[in-house]
């Protein structure tokens, strides 16, 4: 070959063998037997759009039913289905993915300098069963059986005595589907983190957003079990007659709580700890100045979640536990602020000392920052048990809820795909639609939810599918409405300008922002096989390192670490990021998406009752499993 | 071909993805179960009788001897694990159908035991009787699981032995210890109800 | 430019206090609430006090804004002393101090002034149970039973009891006390004690499926000879109708599809699926205080119920205008 061809440098010949080793397939095939972790990234990011869609337009549809009193927009039956997958759709099939899916799967092999996940098809995997779990519980809503209990789904509301319909059956199979591709993905992402990292970054020089995805994941791990047995239960004694929830028959009401709630508090700071991961990447970017206190941070990241998991009680204080029970878990409840407002002071402060460029993704954290505190001092005030009681299950917590969750969680989303927008496209998004799109949507998010505060202490119950004249909560109402329609127009500028610019913008280059991780050291959009050679790391702010790339260079002309022979990667210890061996990874399967099916077959028989039938799909999943592992990569252990 | 021009890297030995992978895996099942005994007990303690009147106690002397046989199955599934680690092809075949008998021998007892049960008693009769059969039921399908898994093993060893086997052969290993010590803390969890 | 929705969002909760709507938690009408209410109030003044300083701290970073490159980079080591005692003190020392305090008051002291008393600690328990969707009330001790329309004693300690026939569902009554769930199989109690004369609005504030919006009360406060009278009212059966009309009514209820699911004491109608009606012509409201008690709206209810409310569980009844007349006739008596 080297005969025939004129002689080139040995980092370009490197760099094209590498590229003839990952490149995808072309076409539609491509994209349904893919493994690659940006496009399974991208997948992810596009199908949880539409979800965001169909959950903002549910939301819509309340807000214009409740824009004045004893409206009649739509029928009660169709508005418990639509808060119940307003709920459900935000958080399983928008949040959840968006941020562990979308960001976690593009951006966190970048970072930690891997060619790709530790498991690249278990990774296309979670992703088909995440789309056909989304698929499977939005057919629901189309036949008019969409779960209509709420997203907590409280029993005996939830069970066959009070729900003959198959609703609440697509509920429960619907969640524990879902629950597999998120487990998937936390497995994914905690073995990934502690294997793939590249040679020489030790935990400590992890990067903070790395330590959110792992918090994150470990949230998921041990939360959704729990969920996953709570479901369970329900659709068997929904089913086959078992009596958990039934209390004619010794089982227990609040015992549906208990679970619910074990999974459903850390839920709450698994929704927002990525999050918290992206302002801990957009910050130092535009300020160019390192995270401060940064071990106080990833401990507080790590520190969230898990005190998280023993304050779940505190969503129940109204269902009349003894008074010690009640005050435990307030007193839990108001330790998980701490690591909550180190985060804050340490954002703040990096922002205050750093001086920087208000660009819109430093809007967006901004504007997290505000709605984050604003949320969680509403929330501490849940601490306070007779306050607590006093306006639970009314607007108060909803406000407070949506302060958490779009102004902590969705903001930084927001945010985050401005910044990231040049790296994924290798354009630049236009900057004043931008900030014309945060203020937007700014002010519509506080003119939403902030009355919402008020009627709640007005007196108006959440989950009513309309009100009275002359309590007084007609004119927040309609607020909220014109802040719910102004919110969405900001969205669609924002996806509007992103849309254009991608077609329109200017070319960015591989670092537009000077960006502190990894994910800018290469090309932009990166290519298949993300670095030609394995960084060499030696801090968590290692684009910043400039002697380190170009060592990177160095190593490319010498041929270290370039591992252009097949797919390959390296895999190092779990805590000192030392090599500890090269892998060879698979590359393109039709497997995944080929379990996947045989998988969304058995939810479908299960939830039309044909146990039989199930059991028979069951069995293509294990035919399907053979098939996957066939094809053995080789592992090169020497 | 480059190899020549690299220079050597120093490396430490890790664990692979694989063992990882297998160890979140049994932590997330781990987490699953645990919610399960912890129904089992919050019950238990809202019931005053349990278990409740007209539900046999629990029997104990089979199950025990049964459970005792296959945590056993721990031992030549540990031996075929280093076996193949080792590149012992025919001595990790063996120690694993040796498991696979006592694993399999146990299974089809307790599938024709559960059976049973269910026809003397429902397991729509009251709390009790779901809780007892879930759990019991989710313990049963995590030792199918595991045989599965064996059967799939002993099918790949007999095409030889690859690192990928070897790999699979220890994590298929790791599974099984905490089957079997599930299986243990599910039973003690039952039996419970005898005290 | 981020003070103004505040200060006007701030102006905006000082008002609430004063607007006394009759479900306001912030207007209360008795120790409890108002001790709840005032523990908001110092809990918001402080939440203003932590918002600001943060948002202060976000206006600095603003007019500090592009200095990143003049101040040395990101090497620079300024600042970051400073940096460790503001995360130190303002992000741990500072909240332990302040939510500390907080839960000393709110979960020691304010617990303890507004939770149920003991059973039979009062003088009065009255037992509330919860239906889809309207709440059964009964005075132990008496006969007498009402629905969604909670009498008691002014300025008297009453012990409710609430409990559920079905679904879960929460007894609030936001002016007077914190709210209590109604869960299957338990009983949990409230302390209701009103200071004045009056009547507060309550609902249901656990959805509880399709008619969870109308699933409201009232909490009349009288002076306690008004309520005695009340009571004693109450406890006595049905009167028997007076003229022709309302006793081809009364017939009509008891051979019909009424008596199947009300109770008209007195009378052979015996059902316990809905409301009793003794003296259903007492109450101010009708399907849980959805429509007011008169006699169009009975009519309405009787004919219509599924468009006023639909999904709850009385049937539109087919019956011809002379019938309706009778029935109407006759319930609208029953005082």
């Amino acid at each position: 070959m080297a005969v025939v061809a004129p002689p080139r440098p040995a980092a370009e010949r490197r760099e094209a063998r590498l590229e003839l080793a990952w490149r995808g397939r072309p076409g539609l095939l491509g994209w349904l037997t893919t493994t690659d972790h940006k496009r399974i990234g991208l997948l992810y990011f596009w199908t949880t759009l539409v979800f965001f869609g169909a959950g903002g337009v549910e939301a819509l549809l309340m807000r214009t039913q409740l824009e004045r009193p004893n409206n009649d927009v739509v029928s009660p039956s169709t508005y418990d289905q639509l808060f119940s997958m307003h709920g459900i759709t935000m958080i399983f099939f928008f949040i959840i993915p968006m941020t562990t899916g979308a960001f976690g799967n593009y951006l966190l092999p970048l970072m930690i300098g891997a060619r790709d996940m530790a498991f690249p098809r278990m990774n296309a995997l979670s992703f088909w069963i995440f789309l056909a779990s989304g698929i499977f519980i939005y057919i629901s809503l189309f036949m008019g059986m969409a779960p209509d209990a709420g997203w907590f789904d409280y029993v005996p509301l939830a069970s066959r005595a009070y729900s003959p319909g198959s609703n609440i059956d697509f509920y429960c199979l619907g969640i524990i589907f879902n629950g597999i591709a998120s487990t998937l993905t936390a497995g994914q992402f905690i073995v990934t983190i502690f294997t793939s990292r590249a040679p020489g970054m030790s935990l400590n020089r992890m990067p903070l957003f790395c330590f959110a995805f792992l918090a994150a994941s470990f949230g998921l791990l041990f939360a959704l079990p729990v969920l996953t047995v709570d479901t369970v239960f329900l659709f068997l004694d929904r089913n086959i007659g078992t009596h958990f929830f039934d209390v004619a028959h010794g089982g227990s009401a609040v015992l549906w709580q208990h679970l619910f709630w074990f999974f459903g508090h850390p839920e709450v700071y698994i929704l927002i700890v990525p999050a918290f991961g992206i302002a801990t990447e957009i910050i130092p970017a535009f300020t160019q100045r390192r995270m401060q206190a940064f071990p106080l941070v990833a401990i507080a990241e790590l520190l969230v979640v898990f005190i998280g998991f023993g304050v779940w009680a505190h969503h129940m204080f109204a269902v009349g536990m003894p008074t010690v029970t009640m005050v435990f878990f307030a007193a839990a409840s108001a330790m998980v602020v701490i690591p909550s407002t180190i985060q804050v002071f340490a954002w703040c402060w990096t922002m205050v000392i750093g001086g920087g460029r208000f660009r819109t993704p430093l809007l967006f954290i901004v504007g997290f920052v505000f709605m984050f505190v604003t949320g969680g001092l509403t929330g501490i005030m849940f601490v306070a048990i007779p306050f607590d009681q006093q306006v639970t299950d009314t607007y108060f917590i909803v406000a407070h809820f949506h302060y958490i969750i779009f102004g902590a969680a969705v903001f930084p989303i927001f945010g985050g795909m401005y910044y990231w927008f040049p790296k994924v496209t290798g354009k630049l998004y236009f900057e004043l639609p931008g900030q014309i799109s945060f203020w937007t949507i700014f002010v519509g998010t506080n003119l939403l939810f902030f009355p919402m505060h008020i009627v709640g202490l007005l007196g108006m119950p959440r989950r009513q599918y309309t009100y009275p004249d002359g309590l007084g909560w007609g004119a927040y109402n309609l607020a909220e409405t014109i802040g719910g329609f102004l919110t969405a127009a900001g969205i669609v500028l924002l996806l509007g300008n992103l849309l254009v610019s991608w077609f329109r913008g200017e070319e960015a280059g591989p670092d537009p922002w000077h960006g502190p991780t990894l994910e800018w050291s290469t090309g932009s959009p990166p290519p298949e096989y993300n670095f030609a050679v394995i960084p060499k790391v030696s801090s968590a702010y290692a684009n910043w390192d400039h002697e380190d790339r170009e060592e990177d260079r160095r190593r490319l002309e010498q041929g270290v670490l370039v591992l252009d022979e097949g797919n390959r990667q390296v895999a190092v210890t779990p805590v000192d990021g030392h090599l500890s061996e090269i892998v060879d990874m698979p590359h393109g399967s039709p497997w995944p998406i080929l379990l996947a099916l045989a998988l969304s077959l058995v939810f479908t028989m299960l939830v039309i009752e044909r146990y039989g039938a199930a059991a028979i799909m069951g069995v293509l999943c294990l035919l399907a499993l053979v098939g996957w592992h066939s094809h053995e990569p080789a592992e090169e252990t020497a | 071909m480059d190899v020549a021009a690299r220079p050597a890297l120093p490396r430490r030995n890790g664990p692979t993805a694989a063992l990882l992978g297998m160890a979140v895996l049994v932590a997330s099942e781990a987490t699953l179960f645990a919610a399960m005994i912890g129904t089992y007990y919050y019950l238990r303690f809202e019931t005053a009788v349990w278990p409740p009147r007209g539900v046999p106690e629990p029997k104990w002397v089979v199950p025990v001897i049964l459970v005792a046989v296959l945590v056993c199955s721990s031992v030549p599934m540990e031996l075929g694990s280093r076996a193949a680690q080792q590149g012992r092809l025919a001595a990790a075949r063996s120690f694993f159908l040796v498991a696979l008998v006592l694993q399999a021998g146990y299974f089809a007892y307790e599938v024709h035991d559960f059976a049973d049960q269910l026809r003397e008693t429902p397991i729509d009769r009251n709390a009790y009787t779901s809780v007892y059969y879930t759990l019991l039921g989710a313990d049963h399908a995590h030792v199918f699981v595991g045989i599965l898994f064996v059967v799939w093993l002993l099918g790949k060893l007999a095409f030889g032995l690859t690192p990928y086997r070897v790999n699979a052969a220890r994590v298929i290993t790791w599974y099984w210890h905490f089957v079997n010590l599930l299986t243990i803390v599910v039973l003690a969890t039952l039996l419970s109800a005898r005290a | 430019m981020r003070a103004g929705p505040c200060a006007a969002a701030a102006t905006a909760v000082l008002l609430l206090a004063g607007c006394g709507g009759s479900q306001n938690a912030l207007a209360p009408k008795s120790h409890q609430a108002a001790d709840i209410a005032s523990l908001f109030w110092w809990m918001m003044g402080a939440a203003w006090i932590g918002l600001a300083v943060v948002v202060a701290l976000l206006v600095v970073a603003w007019k500090r804004r592009a200095r990143g490159a003049a101040a040395g980079g990101h090497d620079s080591k300024a600042g970051e002393r400073a940096g460790w005692y503001v995360v130190v003190g303002a992000g741990i020392a500072l909240p332990i101090a302040v939510i500390a305090a907080l839960f000393v008051i709110s979960d020691i002291f304010v617990i303890r002034t507004t939770q149920a008393p003991a059973a039979s600690a009062t003088r009065l328990t009255v037992q509330v149970v919860g239906h889809q969707w309207w709440w059964e009330i009964r005075y132990p001790g008496t006969r007498a039973v009402t629905a969604n329309e909670l009498h008691i004693p002014v300025r008297t300690p009453v012990r409710v009891d609430v409990q559920t026939a079905d679904v879960i569902h929460s007894f609030w009554v936001p002016a007077l006390n914190r709210k209590v769930d109604a869960i299957p199989g338990r009983t949990n109690a409230i302390e209701l004690e009103a200071d004045a004369v009056g009547s507060y609005r309550g609902q249901c504030a656990e959805f509880c499926g399709l008619q969870h919006a109308h699933m409201a009360m009232e909490v009349i406060a009288d002076p306690p000879a008004r309520f005695r009278a009340w009571l004693a009212g109450q406890e006595r059966p049905a009167q028997p109708p007076a003229t022709a009309g309302a006793r081809r009514g009364a017939d009509l209820f008891t051979s019909g599809a009424c008596q199947s699911c009300h109770t008209i004491r007195g009378t052979s109608a015996a059902g316990t699926t809905g409301p009793d009606l003794t003296h259903v012509a007492t109450r101010r409201t009708l399907a849980a205080n959805t429509i007011p008690n008169d006699p169009p709206h009975l009519r309405s209810w009787i004919t219509d119920s599924q468009e006023v409310k639909p999904g709850n569980d009385m049937p539109n009844l087919d019956l011809s205008d002379a019938q309706l007349d009778a029935l109407v006739t006759y319930l609208d008596n029953l005082r």
